[in-house]
């Protein structure tokens, strides 16, 4: 469930289908990935989570598996 | 205008195609910080005023660079209006942090010197170019570092910031295309922590918040509109629940609510609003469902109003419907009715008006009137960049040219806005369970009231039980939701004979043909069981016009002093109703 709001986050960020979407997904293969929208998606994922990423972690962030560990540390079930 | 957020502006900025429009803009950004999101944002709002914009964005804190240079792509890119965003940080630099070490004097000539090269980019711009320049003031910071002996000394880092603020504002005084913009407002509007993310600011110097940059950008448009001559000139009025709380024709003189009290005073506020943007040359109208009579003397004689006749440059209260009259309104004053502002209490008057007029800015309100004042204060809507003597003016002109020629009602439109509301009636017979709603409105309905009989629950008890008489009720539900019972009937019967004692209804459900559909509906109840006639009064009294001349054009025949209908006739319901006795 969590990965599904999560990837349906990613895709209203960058606007493409949920289904271009994995977890390996990464700026280089999303078009819309830029240093502008990477930061509006880390505010929407922090806000739909109701997490707030450390800066540490923020700098960390390479693709959207990144994403998922660190969500999974504060508590987000992705089973 | 809805405000949504930024991730919608960034994602529709990609597919609108806004070349069509005539109205043309181009705007440039040029910030001390990042203003990513701006351009998508200002490019779909515009774009939804039916306006072509062209953005730009200057490189990342070149400011300076960028406005003394006059090969920069700034002026390449020829802008009708920049904004220029300096952050506290930035201008202050360390200043902002130390304003305790330095000594006063210090402190004021290191403001002058600021505030000069503030000057002297501003002058170079608007030499070096046609375009407008808006600066945003300076944001009074929530901290100082000398804590709460701030208030002690002379010219700490919040007075400084409002030395800051008050020069610039005489700078632009002098400057005929330049305007200060007050961002401190803004961010005491929405909170200094919901705007600045000291995280996002140390990652990609992002000063503010992403859920705040459209609403930024809605103020923004404040300017671009007046400049392309798409502010609005004219705020027309509904007057019951909108001007005052309650209903003049059903509440009278007395029972309408606005003055010194909880459920009047927002209503004095926002009367006092309207007042203040009047003065500014915003012309004022109504346009009321009303008898004229009762509206005008409130308006004249109820000590707490606040706008009086004179205030109003064109009056439309009547029966007509308020799309006619909307029409009227832009052609007496002669306005576009894209110049036009609509405020009205009732959705379906609103959903009404949107969708004949689309041109007219029909406003969304909630229910309670609490918040009228504030959602007329922040409309960006009637923003003007000067204020000319014949803006002041211009209401009186039009009070004067102010003719009342009668136009004919527009019905197409308002049958096929009926056909789209899915009215739904539902006739209830001798119902114990209504009473004390029926009770009710036959105390209390003034306005669509044939007899206006006035009768106690136990009266209307004592007829349902009595096999003689029939009491109705009608429950009417459209697609916006239930209204509840909002129509009452009293009927007595003799063996050939019904004769209608009352029948009402209550005024929020008026203006649909809704009393065609239900008097019908008896009239086929009545013929059903064999009757050969019906027979209604209509009592006139100061207030029951609206029902005047019902009867008379739902096809009652006059004889002497009553209202005659045979059942052998052709029995109507106007197709749009769907009628039916529970």
């Amino acid at each position: 469930m969590n990965e599904k709001k999560l990837f349906e986050i990613i895709a209203r960020v960058f606007n493409i289908p949920v289904n271009e979407i994995n977890y390996e997904s990464n700026p280089e293969n999303i078009e819309n990935w830029d240093s502008f929208t990477g930061y509006v998606l880390l505010d929407e994922i922090e806000t739909n989570f109701n997490v707030t990423f450390t800066m540490d972690e923020l700098l960390e962030i390479k693709k959207i598996d990144d994403f998922k560990n660190i969500l999974k540390k504060k508590g987000i079930n992705f089973e | 205008m809805e405000i949504k957020e930024l991730s919608y502006y960034i994602n529709q900025a990609k597919i609108i195609k806004p070349e069509n429009h005539q109205k043309k803009i181009r705007i440039a950004f040029v910030g001390s910080f990042s203003l990513n999101g701006f351009e998508e944002t200002i490019q779909v709002q515009c774009n939804d005023e039916k306006i072509n914009c062209i953005t730009y964005n200057s490189p990342y804190n070149q400011f300076t660079q960028e406005i003394l240079n006059e090969n920069s792509n700034l002026y390449k890119f020829k802008p009708d209006i920049i904004f220029l965003l300096i952050d506290n940080r930035i201008i202050l630099e360390n200043s902002f942090y130390f304003s305790n070490i330095n000594s006063e004097n210090k402190n004021k000539k290191y403001v002058d010197k600021k505030i000069n090269e503030i000057k002297n980019l501003i002058e170079v711009f608007t030499q070096k170019s046609q375009s407008k320049i808006i600066i945003a003031n300076f944001v009074i910071p929530t901290y100082t570092p000398l804590g709460i002996y701030e208030s002690k000394i002379e010219y700490g880092i919040k007075e400084i910031i409002l030395d800051l603020n008050k020069k610039l504002k005489e700078l632009s005084r002098n400057i005929d295309s330049c305007y200060v913009y007050d961002f401190n407002s803004f961010v005491t509007k929405f909170g200094e922590k919901n705007i600045l993310d000291y995280k996002k600011m140390n990652y990609g110097d992002i000063k503010i918040n992403f859920d705040i940059i459209p609403h930024l950008i809605y103020d923004f448009l404040g300017y671009v509109k007046p400049i392309l001559g798409s502010n609005k000139k004219c705020l027309v009025l509904d007057l019951d629940n909108t001007l005052w709380g309650n209903i003049i024709g059903e509440d009278g003189i007395e029972g309408i609510k606005i003055g010194p009290y909880p459920e009047g005073r927002s209503f004095v506020e926002f009367q006092k609003v309207i007042k203040a943007l009047s003065e500014n040359g915003i012309i004022l109208a109504i346009n009321s469902k009303n008898n004229q009579k009762d509206a005008m003397k409130a308006i004249n004689e109820h000590p707490h109003m606040i706008l009086r006749e004179k205030d109003f440059s064109c009056i439309k209260i009547n029966w007509n419907d308020k799309i006619s009259n909307m029409r009227e309104i832009a052609k007496d004053l002669n306005i576009g009715l894209d110049s036009i502002v609509f405020f009205d209490d009732d959705p379906i008057n609103r959903e009404l008006l949107r969708m004949s007029i689309p041109e007219v800015n029909t406003i969304e309100l909630p229910k309670d009137p609490s918040s009228y004042a504030q959602i007329l204060r922040n409309l960006n809507d009637f923003n003007i960049l000067k204020i000319t003597k014949d803006d002041v003016q211009r209401k009186i002109m039009y009070a004067q040219e102010q003719n009342r020629q009668k136009l004919e009602s527009s019905t197409e439109n308002l049958n096929e806005y009926l056909k789209k509301l899915d009215i739904k009636i539902k006739i209830k017979l001798d119902n114990e369970f209504s009473i004390s709603r029926i009770s009710q409105l036959i105390l209390k309905t003034n306005q669509f009231n044939l007899t206006t009989k006035r009768y106690q629950e136990e009266e209307i008890k004592e007829f349902v039980e009595d096999k003689t008489m029939i009491v109705g009720c009608s429950e009417v539900d459209d697609k916006f939701g239930e209204n509840g019972i909002t129509n009452v009937f009293i009927i007595k019967t003799k063996p050939n004979e019904w004769i209608i004692d009352t029948f009402l209804l209550s005024c929020r459900i008026m203006g649909r043909g809704i009393e065609e559909g239900i008097i019908g509906k008896i009239l086929e109840i009545a013929k059903n069981k064999g009757i050969k006639k019906i027979t209604a009064t209509f009592i006139p009294t100061e207030k029951n016009k609206p029902a005047e001349n019902f009867l008379k054009n739902y096809g009652f025949k006059k004889e002497k002093e009553h209202w005659v209908f045979l059942l052998k006739n052709e029995i109507k319901i106007p197709d749009y109703l769907e009628v039916e006795l529970k």
